[in-house]
């Protein structure tokens, strides 16, 4: 009981109460005629249609595609960025070649690559990793090259008045004094890589959640894409929820830490 | 060669711990080297705590990181029980000042004095050393916090403990109480001076605090000047074990007190 009381004080119910205020001005507004759009919906012939696609099984094989890419191409980009990362914010001879290049392609929006992968990969899953991995490395990237930069030089010398090697070094002092940084990192990416997904099955490969948008558009069935963006929109939050919650379990100290910052 | 190894045997055997002979440090500058130590002969006898006293800005801190292997000398030879320098010697660990940043934040207590000791030890004497390091410095009921959690007093012991838990022969601690209020520092002192009598490690002491230099220290140096030099070395001739109020009232500290102060160049006729 105890528990379910903490969970009603926890809900927003003035905020809860604002976003029910807009739908009911949408759909009266609609309904009594106030605004007039051919392809519009009500809220209401949302509500159904997203009643329509999750019972005919059709969001779930949508949603299990995006799914699927956002976490092997967001695995991916946090694997390749972390790597690049750690070697850059340890080496500052790779980072005087390397630098350069990195903010020439960094602020490049990372879109713009998805014809580009169009032409090499066609319609296809890889096409979408592709649009999805390259831009959604960057803020792993980045983060962790900083994040390693940012070690203070005494916890270097606190390993080499304990001897510790090399690879110690690495492992018991750079990795996890990086971590909260190389954590923040792989938020951001997260929610860049839904995006890319969604643009790329949109552009690209004709599959998931993107597509689904273009499918019903194209159906002229506004209500399922309105309903499709919301899941998107749902999708989002899960993953968000679910990375943050992943992270306090596995890493306690470091969302201690994170807290501690304010970040 | 061989002069340079008998010499070394025979510090050995008159138990020196560390010997220096007209070290010099010269770090790099923006303009050029700068000239931080000159000539520093000195040496630590096996057991005693050597403070080390004078102001700032005349190289302590990279005295004692010559003497742990982190700085090396530009001239001259440092050598640990009559052997040169030449990186971090087996069995000395430094105790920093800033121990916020020494300490690592993500690991508890009582992984944080563990970390020394991983991968070269079992497991269960392991626990059994931290256990023992954490009662030396009495924070056994703190081994689960993090250093975060803690006062910088107790976050200070917890760095001593890491260290204390590797038994070193040599603690090199760099002004390790200069950041805690009067009464931390004077407690942390005595804990000190029970830890030396419990372990016979020896230990370089450096600080900017006089009374404390005279209160810890077996013998002192008086480092002044830029680039740093060995004024003087005295012995501290004061009975043990010491007591806060009294040795600090007993008419020799306070001669030596005078003694240092002069040395140091206060008063005006140094």
């Amino acid at each position: 009981m105890r528990e379910l009381e903490r969970l009603l004080a926890r809900i927003n119910w003035l905020g809860l109460g604002t976003i029910a205020l807009a739908f009911a001005l949408w759909e009266i507004s609609l309904r009594a005629g106030f605004a007039q759009y051919q392809n519009l919906p009500t809220p209401s012939a949302i509500a159904i249609g997203l009643v329509e696609i999750m019972s005919n099984g059709q969001l779930l094989a949508d949603t299990s595609h995006t799914l699927l890419s956002v976490l092997v191409g967001w695995l991916a980009a946090v694997a390749i960025g972390v790597v690049l990362g750690l070697m850059l914010g340890a080496s500052p001879m790779l980072r005087r070649y390397s630098l350069a290049s990195i903010e020439v392609l960094r602020p490049m929006p990372g879109i713009a690559f998805a014809p580009v992968a169009l032409l090499l990969f066609g319609f296809s899953l890889q096409m979408e990793l592709m649009v999805i991995i390259l831009p959604a490395l960057w803020p792993v990237l980045i983060a962790t090259m900083g994040a390693v930069m940012g070690v203070h030089a005494r916890l270097f010398e606190v390993g080499r008045t304990f001897r510790l090697s090399r690879g110690e070094i690495l492992r018991k002092i750079m990795l996890p004094a990086a971590l909260p940084g190389v954590l923040v990192g792989a938020r951001l990416s997260m929610t860049l890589a839904l995006v890319l997904a969604v643009v790329a099955e949109m552009v690209g490969n004709p599959a998931g959640l993107g597509y689904a948008v273009v499918r019903e558009q194209q159906a002229m069935r506004p209500e399922l894409v309105f309903a499709y963006v919301a899941a998107i929109g749902a999708l989002g939050m899960i993953l968000n929820a679910a990375l943050t919650g992943a992270v306090n379990l596995l890493f306690p100290a470091a969302s201690g830490r994170l807290r501690e910052v304010g970040a | 060669m061989t002069a340079d190894g008998l010499g070394g045997s025979t510090e050995a055997e008159a138990g020196l711990v560390f010997s220096c002979r007209g070290a010099s440090v010269e770090l790099p500058h923006q303009h050029g080297a700068r000239h931080v130590l000159d000539d520093i002969s000195l040496e630590l006898r096996r057991g005693e705590i050597l403070t080390i006293v004078g102001p700032s800005g005349t190289g302590k801190t990279t005295l004692l990181r010559l003497l742990g292997g982190l700085t090396p000398a530009t001239r001259g030879a440092v050598r640990v029980n009559g052997a040169l320098i030449d990186g971090p010697p087996a069995g000395v660990i430094i105790v920093f000042q800033d121990y916020s940043h020494a300490l690592l934040q993500w690991r508890t207590v009582g992984r944080n004095v563990a970390f020394g000791l991983e991968g070269r030890l079992p497991r269960g004497e392991i626990e059994e050393r931290v256990r023992d390091a954490l009662r030396l410095v009495r924070l056994e009921a703190h081994s689960d916090d993090y250093p975060w959690q803690l006062s910088g007093g107790m976050q200070q012991r917890v760095q001593i403990a890491r260290a204390l838990a590797l038994r070193p022969a040599v603690l090199l601690m760099d002004e390790p109480f200069a950041a805690l209020d009067a009464m931390t520092k004077a407690t942390l002192q005595d804990e000190l001076l029970q830890v030396r009598e419990q372990t016979g490690s020896s230990v370089v002491f450096v600080t900017h605090d006089i009374e404390e230099a005279v209160y810890l220290g077996d013998r002192v140096a008086v480092i002044t000047g830029v680039p740093g030099r060995i004024k003087r070395t005295v012995t501290v001739d004061l009975p043990k074990p010491r007591e806060q109020l009294v040795t600090r009232q007993l008419p020799k500290f306070l001669e030596l007190r005078y003694l240092l102060h002069q040395a140091i160049g206060h008063g005006g006729h140094a």
